[in-house]
């Protein structure tokens, strides 16, 4: 285990946490449940891929899922389709249009003597009757669900204009109170599958996010004594440094768009403030000064700005602030409690917790038009964070009493569930494009 | 809107039930003291600890409203660990002045003793934000500390928001248990 520590505190290795190395796979995956679709959703055809049953992964059941999770599509179950075809010269386009069905996928899957697979799709339009693209991979075993994303990505952008992201993985906090080690920081492919535990611990970790190359993650972990740190975590070799210990709050980091600084939630003078502290040269700069609260920033897509949440007014709203002159301004009108923002990637959209009636829901503010919308309809919402190709919005909320993640688009017409098998699930940090 | 007590009623219970604040309660948050490691220095110690009553409170129904101001939450010696808060303050509130006295009385006479005051917040609204709100708590109670004339170098903060809840479940009782402040002495403990 190598250590790098250049904070003023002296590192300590405490009981409280364990590092987990390399790939430690947990068996509780999360099942993923589309709720609610768009009713203009485009039905598609993914004909089961020929030879996918003997092999270790279904490419064509993970593709047609994905599909099905991003609420723009309805695909046709297999038992319903007229004709099953492996490839071009089998399609009959008059046994899918007869089924209202747009678009059709077929593919094959073959085992290779080297270990690996060939996997090969082909996307046909049922209207035009021709076929749009069609592609050949040949992954190793272990990179087949990988295959399977990058198809639907492909076909995503193909039919829709938008990159996928379904190649993408979700960074989230889980708490289990009988767990030896309650609180595990994770990361799990954007369908759920294949979670990895990178951080165990007795005391609380919160606020996970990602560097933008998506190679690092940041958290605030309590594993020093229960004190809190800001941390970075590289996680191909889990080489881990401690970037804030100070006096006080050490919380809410987030990384600019340019991978070197990161803004965080520092109360060493007294209250909480926003600074920006230099990763490489350890240069802290303080952006806010005032006596009310001041956390939760997030960097804009132009590395100019901020956005906060701040108590200023009296209870919280959003704030964007100029990271060269300092200033700030209200961006958040509408009722008595706004917090945590999170912006898409194009930068119009703003994402953020809303109250209202006593419920904290997800509201989307569009920036350009000045709209406000309140896009979940659940109670107890948080720690929302945008798709990066701005799709979707993922955030934690509550079933049952329980901790959940649920994934809702930015138009609200579209709503998926993640309930966990085990204990809470929370603070879900969507990866950049891998 | 949710209703609170009125803290002047707040006050008058308190002074009603002083008489009897002195005497050790059931209150279960020294029930992660260690019993083996407590002596006999504390200078408020308890007047008939062979017989404890409890204060006669029976007649003040606990709600999540009024749970922080309540005087079962606090027996006015070292022992009362937790003070708890109304939503959305971090008033110390009156019920509490006693323990909180008792306290720093024993850090004036055992220098060597320090403390850690733990702020946590209920789990409505956002995370850090929360973190924030329940460090403005433990700086109310330092600073209760502190004008009592407690040195600084004894009192130390952390802030966990919501992150380490007394009570799991979602009911307004259960909040009123989460919106407080931990004593935790982590030299000299009493």
């Amino acid at each position: 285990m190598k250590l790098e520590c250049r904070a003023q505190k002296m590192w300590r290795i405490g009981l409280a946490a364990i590092l987990v190395f390399g790939a430690a796979m947990a068996r509780a995956e999360l099942l993923i449940r589309v709720t609610e679709g768009r009713v203009d959703a485009v039905p598609i055809a993914v004909v089961p891929f020929e030879g996918a049953q003997n092999a270790p992964e279904d490419v064509s059941q993970i593709v047609q899922a994905d599909l099905h999770r991003s609420g723009q599509f309805k695909p046709l179950p297999a038992e319903d389709m007229l004709s099953r075809p492996r490839n071009e010269s089998e399609v009959i386009y008059r046994d899918f249009r007869v089924l209202g069905v747009e678009y059709i996928i077929t593919g094959s899957m073959k085992a290779q003597e080297t270990g690996g697979y060939e996997v090969s799709y082909a996307l046909f339009d049922v209207n035009r009757q021709v076929k749009l693209m069609s592609e050949t991979y040949r992954p190793p075993v272990s990179q087949l669900r990988d295959v399977a994303h990058a198809i639907s990505d492909r076909i995503y952008e193909q039919l829709t204009g938008i990159p996928g992201a379904f190649s993408t993985k979700i960074l989230y906090v889980t708490h289990n109170r009988n767990d030896k080690n309650p609180y595990q920081l994770q990361y799990a492919d954007a369908d759920g599958h294949r979670v990895t535990t990178i951080l165990r611990s007795k005391e609380p970790i919160m606020s996970p996010t990602w560097s933008p190359d998506g190679r690092k993650v940041a958290y605030v972990s309590f594993e020093d004594d229960g004190m809190p740190g800001v941390y970075t975590h590289d996680l191909a070799t889990t080489n881990r440094e401690k970037v804030s210990s100070f006096r006080g709050i050490n919380g809410a980091p987030d990384w600019s768009p340019d991978g070197q600084k990161l803004a965080l939630t520092l109360s060493r003078d007294g209250n909480p403030e926003i600074y920006m502290l230099d990763i490489a040269t350890k240069k802290l700069t303080r952006l806010t000064q005032h006596y009310g609260i001041d956390t939760e920033p997030r960097w804009l897509p132009d590395g100019e700005h901020l956005v906060f949440t701040s108590s200023r007014s009296g209870g919280p709203q959003i704030y964007k602030l100029n990271i060269n002159d300092k200033s700030v301004r209200r961006v958040s009108f509408q009722g008595a409690y706004n917090a945590r923002p999170d912006v898409t990637p194009d930068g119009r959209y703003l994402v953020y917790v809303h109250r209202r009636n006593g419920n904290f829901n997800v509201g989307v503010q569009d920036l350009q038009r000045g709209t406000f919308n309140i896009v979940t309809r659940t109670d107890m919402d948080e720690s929302p964070s945008v798709a990066p190709n701005g799709s979707m919005v993922i955030y934690g909320t509550q079933d049952r009493g329980t901790g959940v993640l649920e994934a809702v688009s930015i138009d609200g017409r579209v709503k998926v569930k993640l309930p966990s098998k085990e204990g809470e699930v929370r603070e879900p940090a969507w990866s950049p494009f891998l | 809107m949710r209703s609170f007590l009125n803290p002047l009623f707040a006050l008058m219970l308190a002074a009603a039930l002083a008489a009897c604040s002195s005497t050790p309660t059931e209150d279960d948050s020294s029930a992660t003291d260690d019993m083996s490691q407590q002596t006999d220095t504390s200078p408020v110690t308890p007047v008939e600890p062979s017989t404890p009553s409890k204060p006669d409170t029976s007649s003040i129904p606990l709600t999540a409203d009024n749970f922080y101001n309540h005087p079962s939450n606090y027996d006015g010696t070292t022992d009362s660990r937790v003070i708890y808060f109304a939503f959305d303050s971090n008033t110390v509130p009156a019920a509490a002045f006693e323990t909180l006295r008792a306290h720093a009385t024993y850090l004036k006479n055992n220098s060597n003793a320090k403390l850690r005051l733990e702020g946590h917040a209920d789990e409505r609204g956002t995370r850090e934000y929360n973190v924030a709100l329940s460090e403005r708590r433990s700086k109310a109670v330092e600073k209760f500390l502190r004008v009592q004339g407690v040195s600084s170098s004894q009192l130390e903060i952390v802030s966990y928001g919501e992150e380490k809840p007394a009570a799991f479940g979602h009911s307004e009782m259960d909040w009123a248990k989460n919106r407080r402040v931990e004593i935790n002495y982590t030299a000299g403990r009493p």
